[in-house]
């Protein structure tokens, strides 16, 4: 999600209307308003909203819902005569490049911010952290076309933005702060990008940082865009974004001749779409006129055609428009989600619970039968907990995360009498007695499975009760286990067992041996036992979707 | 007060004549311990029917040392009356006590050294300590310090008088009856029915009993219990599934990008595993690069096949639905999963790495936006949350897109769970022509927004009195 500030003055004077209709309007076109402040508010858009990205965009589509401007905008494009040259030899390095002539530019403090603002929001919605592109805007009066965007050694050397001194390339990556955290992006390549003007004056270095001379600011009247990336399509919904938001703010569009093919193209893309489809996905009974003036009011255009179809111009700055249907969502969000009648469909089915959710349902009644508190401890762990703590060997079932936030969350449990273990240490100054039970699902291999396990601390807790209540939640789970000698290290030899079913070991109880009962800082005897569930009557042969 | 002990009415009986006495001689008159006369006595006293005063004494006795020194004087006393004027330090050394004694000789100033010479000072008059050792008793300057020494022991002797109040007198002289009292019916009492002659014992309810916990279900689980039963009413089949799935399941089917932002939008835990991609992958492909067969354009360039290989704990539930409805591709269905999923996400009391999240999903004929509308309002309804409105959303696998928002008093708007209609770039890979209503919410948050939890930690790492104490039946607010 993007936020993006909105100044109140600029908003106001984009739109025509107050700050406080358009903030209550807002949210019904797909927002949420962050927070507010004397004289601008703080907006999250979603991902695929990059139009909204800057005030300009905001006030271009709040023309339209609330009434004051419907309609595709037209954003006309006359050649400029520049021209731009690729170097072949970008190809393998960063290949394409957008650009464009920004005319009669007036930008206020608020509207530099808004376009900075903008610059770095498409950034990263668009350009991925500027892999697929990046966007350098550039006093063109200071520089000569024609302009060549080429690949230049690295020792070139010029002054980048906000610095005093030449550097070259490879000294930006190293000492600017822009060229610290992009360095990835190029370091690489025997050569970098570069672009120039006809004087060998640097404009940018993309994707880097753009060079001090050309440097936008409140005197600026005519801008050079250029957006370079690894990505055609990143590219020129850049250009588009930047271009149009500029044109709302009074500026005028010239397009470049990059290597003899006028750039960029804002005209908008005809989609034919069914009425009677948007009709039966939304839900809502409108007829041709009515869609078109709904989508005008999104600013598309729209015409009804002779077959039940539309013909809908979708603006070149739109680029979440993918799909009939993304079409029809805006038709619904001009409808208004409240205005929708919501109703049921008679669709009649039956209900029916999982089979492994029955199984675990019915342990849950038994273990609290038998007096035990049910606990919901996490599957994230450690080894330590899982396997160090208990003086168990590590199994080779074991996975672990690739990039742990902590050692706390590094591998995923294969076993959850650790973890009540863990919920005894937290309880440690909890009255006596503790009885504990958790069920729920484990991990080998990458097999999910699930588990059961209770432990009961007090100073009376032995082999016996550990021994009586296995047996007990056996018996009652329609089990006929036999118990054998266990020599699971976990437990103190001589007062432990294992539970075979059909000859298959699938459990184990016992007196927790006292040297776990140190690691986990308890100081009363344990007993405990741990089933797998997949033994348990009703489990399904096949777990997954039934 | 007719609800006097036994105890304390033989204890008043015996009491009455003696008018006072001490525990021994009221102890040995009742035929009891001391220390049962005076608790018994305390519980008079507590009723106003007697009076009790306690005394303390202290008294001392020597310890073998202590014997030793009051017979042939303390060390220092001894050294002391060994030698005439002056002495050198290598002969007094030699003084069977000297390791002892010389430290306290200069302590108490009683000699004097110099350049190897003890001299007597002649100050040596016998000190308090002396005086204490010859009769050690209580309140003697000297006692401390011979305790320091482990010259003498300490005892307390604590001596009770036992009297009786004018009540107490009233008491007896209405007269008490000194039947055995009866705490637990026996067998014998039932059967023989001697119980009917027997003095029961009665118990004061002013006093709050014994404190039991009865073995439940987890507060928490007993909530995502309700959401369940809610959602099986409704006719809803439970799905389950793996927890580690591959990003092609995960992501990749979901249309989502291979490089776009929204999969940040759920920082996700890899693990070191492939997965191969499964029959059929080249549909999800298409759609990516161009749409496929469908009026989308996809997201345009070169999908990787090795991207979405990568093993990863599922981060949402929304892969069991459409493995659902590959494997259910006859209308009408209606499943939902209820499962836990993970976030890459520090703990802290709103987040927490996992959570439980519920996904619903609906594919019918004729169903539509309108109606996902429908069900998110009786779902909501159903969970008590009366007030339900909607605003778009965005998610890469639904269009339209909803979140839907509840009233709470106190919180007002509340945003709960995102929904949408499956896009057909999600389905249409699968042969799926039917539209599938879809939604999610994260349980944990409608848990804390239910059981008044501040801090969303407490559900997995439980103080377990909070457990005991939640109640199993609540009260809604």
């Amino acid at each position: 999600m993007a936020i993006i500030s909105l100044n109140y003055a600029y908003l106001e004077r984009l739109t025509g209307t107050d700050r406080k209709t358009i903030l209550e309007r807002l949210p019904m076109i797909g927002s949420d308003i962050e927070r507010t402040f004397d004289d601008h508010v703080d907006v999250e858009f979603f991902p695929d909203r990059v139009d909204l990205y800057s005030t300009e965009g905001v006030a271009r589509a709040m023309r339209g819902f609330l009434g004051i401007e419907e309609g595709l905008p037209e954003y006309p494009v006359t050649p400029s005569g520049i021209s731009f040259t690729v170097d072949p030899a970008l190809r393998q390095i960063r290949p394409y490049l957008g650009s464009a002539v920004i005319r009669n530019v007036r930008l206020d403090e608020a509207g530099i911010e808004s376009l900075m603002g903008l610059q770095e929001s498409l950034h990263w919605a668009i350009g991925r952290g500027r892999r697929k592109v990046a966007i350098g805007v550039h006093d063109l009066d200071r520089v000569r076309p024609p302009f060549r965007y080429l690949a230049a050694p690295r020792d070139r050397r010029f002054v980048p933005l906000d610095f005093q001194e030449e550097l070259s390339m490879e000294e930006i990556l190293e000492r600017h702060p822009k060229g610290r955290d992009y360095a990835h992006l190029v370091d690489a390549f025997d050569r970098f990008p570069l672009i120039v003007d006809a004087d060998e004056n640097v404009l940018s270095f993309p994707p880097i940082i753009n060079g001090e001379l050309t440097k936008v600011t409140t005197e600026t009247r005519n801008i050079l865009l250029d957006c370079t990336g690894t990505d055609p399509k990143s590219v020129r919904m850049a250009a588009h974004i930047i271009c149009t938001a500029l044109a709302e703010a009074g500026a005028t569009i010239e397009s470049v001749d990059i290597d003899g093919t006028p750039y960029p193209d804002l005209s908008p893309v005809e989609r034919i779409v069914s009425v009677d489809t948007c009709r039966r996905l939304i839900g809502i009974d409108i007829d041709a006129e009515e869609m078109a003036a709904l989508l005008r009011k999104m600013r598309f255009g729209a015409e009804p055609l002779p077959d039940g179809k539309l013909r809908v111009l979708v603006p070149p700055y739109r680029a979440d428009i993918m799909h009939d249907w993304d079409i029809f969502e805006d038709v619904a969000v001009a409808y208004g989600f409240d205005n929708i009648d919501a109703a049921l469909p008679q669709t009649f089915t039956t209900g029916k619970e999982h089979p492994i959710a029955v199984v675990e349902r019915q342990v849950r009644s038994i273990l609290t039968g038998l007096g035990y508190l049910e606990v919901m401890p996490f599957t994230l762990t450690s080894e330590r907990v899982l396997y160090g703590q208990m003086r168990r060997e590590t199994s080779p079932d074991l996975l672990r995360v690739s990039k742990p936030i902590s050692e706390d969350q590094s591998v995923v449990r294969t076993e959850i009498l650790p973890l009540l273990m863990e919920i005894l240490e937290i309880n440690c100054h909890r009255e006596l007695p503790q009885r504990l039970f958790a069920t729920g699902d484990i991990i080998r291999g990458v097999k999910t499975m699930q588990s059961v396990a209770a432990v009961s601390i007090h100073p009376g807790a032995d082999f016996s009760e550990a021994y009586a209540m296995m047996d007990a939640f056996c018996r009652e789970c329609g089990l006929s286990p036999e118990f054998v000698e266990s020599a699971d290290p976990a437990f103190i030899e001589g007062r432990r067992g294992d539970v075979l079913v059909d000859g298959k070991k699938v459990g184990v109880f016992g007196e927790v041996h006292p040297e776990v009962l140190v690691a986990f800082s308890l100081e009363h005897p344990v007993a405990a036992l741990e089933l797998d569930l997949r033994a348990v009557p009703g489990y399904p042969a096949r777990p997954g979707t039934p | 007060m007719a609800d006097l002990t036994l105890n304390e009415k033989r204890l008043l009986v015996a009491l009455a004549p003696m008018g006072e006495g001490s525990a021994a001689a009221l102890a040995a008159a009742l035929g009891t311990t001391e220390e049962a006369a005076v608790q018994h006595a305390h519980l008079c006293a507590d009723r106003g029917l007697a009076a009790v005063t306690r005394t303390s004494a202290k008294t001392y006795s020597l310890t073998p040392e202590g014997t030793e020194y009051r017979e042939h004087g303390l060390p220092e006393r001894q050294i002391l009356d060994s030698f005439e004027g002056s002495i050198s330090m290598k002969d007094l050394q030699g003084h069977p006590l000297s390791r002892i004694g010389i430290g306290w000789l200069r302590k108490k100033g009683w000699i004097a050294i110099t350049k190897g010479v003890a001299e007597k000072t002649g100050e040596a008059a016998p000190g308090e300590d002396e005086v204490a050792l010859a009769d050690p008793k209580e309140g003697m300057p000297g006692i401390a310090e011979l305790l320091k020494r482990n010259l003498v022991e300490e005892h307390e002797e604590v001596a009770y008088r036992i009297a009786i109040t004018p009540e107490g007198r009233a008491l007896v002289a209405a007269g008490l009856d000194l039947v055995e009292e009866t705490g637990t019916l026996t067998r014998e009492q039932i059967l023989d029915g001697s119980w009917r002659t027997a003095n029961l014992r009665k118990y004061s309810l002013s006093t709050p009993p014994k404190r039991v916990w009865p073995g439940k279900s987890h507060p928490y689980q007993r909530i995502i219990d309700e959401v369940k039963r809610i959602l099986l009413d409704m006719g809803f089949v439970e799905m389950q599934g793996e927890i580690v799935l591959s990003a092609f399941w995960d992501f990749d089917a979901l249309f989502q990008p291979q490089d776009h932002p929204a999969r940040e939008m759920q920082d996700t835990f890899y693990l070191d595993m492939k997965e191969p991609l499964p029959a059929g992958y080249e549909g999800v492909r298409d759609m990516h690069e161009h749409g496929g067969t469908t009026s989308s354009t996809g997201w345009g360039g070169v999908w990787s096949t090795e991207v979405p290989q990568q093993c990863v704990l599922r981060t949402h539930t929304t892969p069991f639905s459409i493995r659902y409805l590959i494997d259910h591709p006859e209308p009408p269905v209606k499943a939902f999963a209820l499962g836990r999923v993970y976030r890459r996400e520090a703990i802290d009391p709103t987040h927490t790495p996992e959570f439980e999240q519920l996904e619903g999903i609906v594919m019918d004929e004729d169903v539509s936006f309108r109606h996902l509308l429908g069900y998110l309002k009786e779902f909501y309804g159903r969970m008590g949350f009366e007030n339900v409105r909607f605003r778009p959303g965005y998610f890469p696998y639904t269009e339209p897109s909803v979140e839907p928002e509840v009233w709470v008093d106190g919180l007002g708007w509340v945003e709960l769970g995102g929904a949408g209609i499956f896009r057909e770039e999600v389905t249409a890979p699968w042969g799926i022509e039917t539209p599938v209503l879809a939604w999610g919410l994260g349980i944990s948050r409608v848990a804390m927004l239910k059981l008044g939890l501040k801090d969303l930690r407490q559900l997995y790492r439980s103080d377990i009195d909070w457990i005991r104490e939640s109640p199993v039946i609540r009260k809604e607010e």
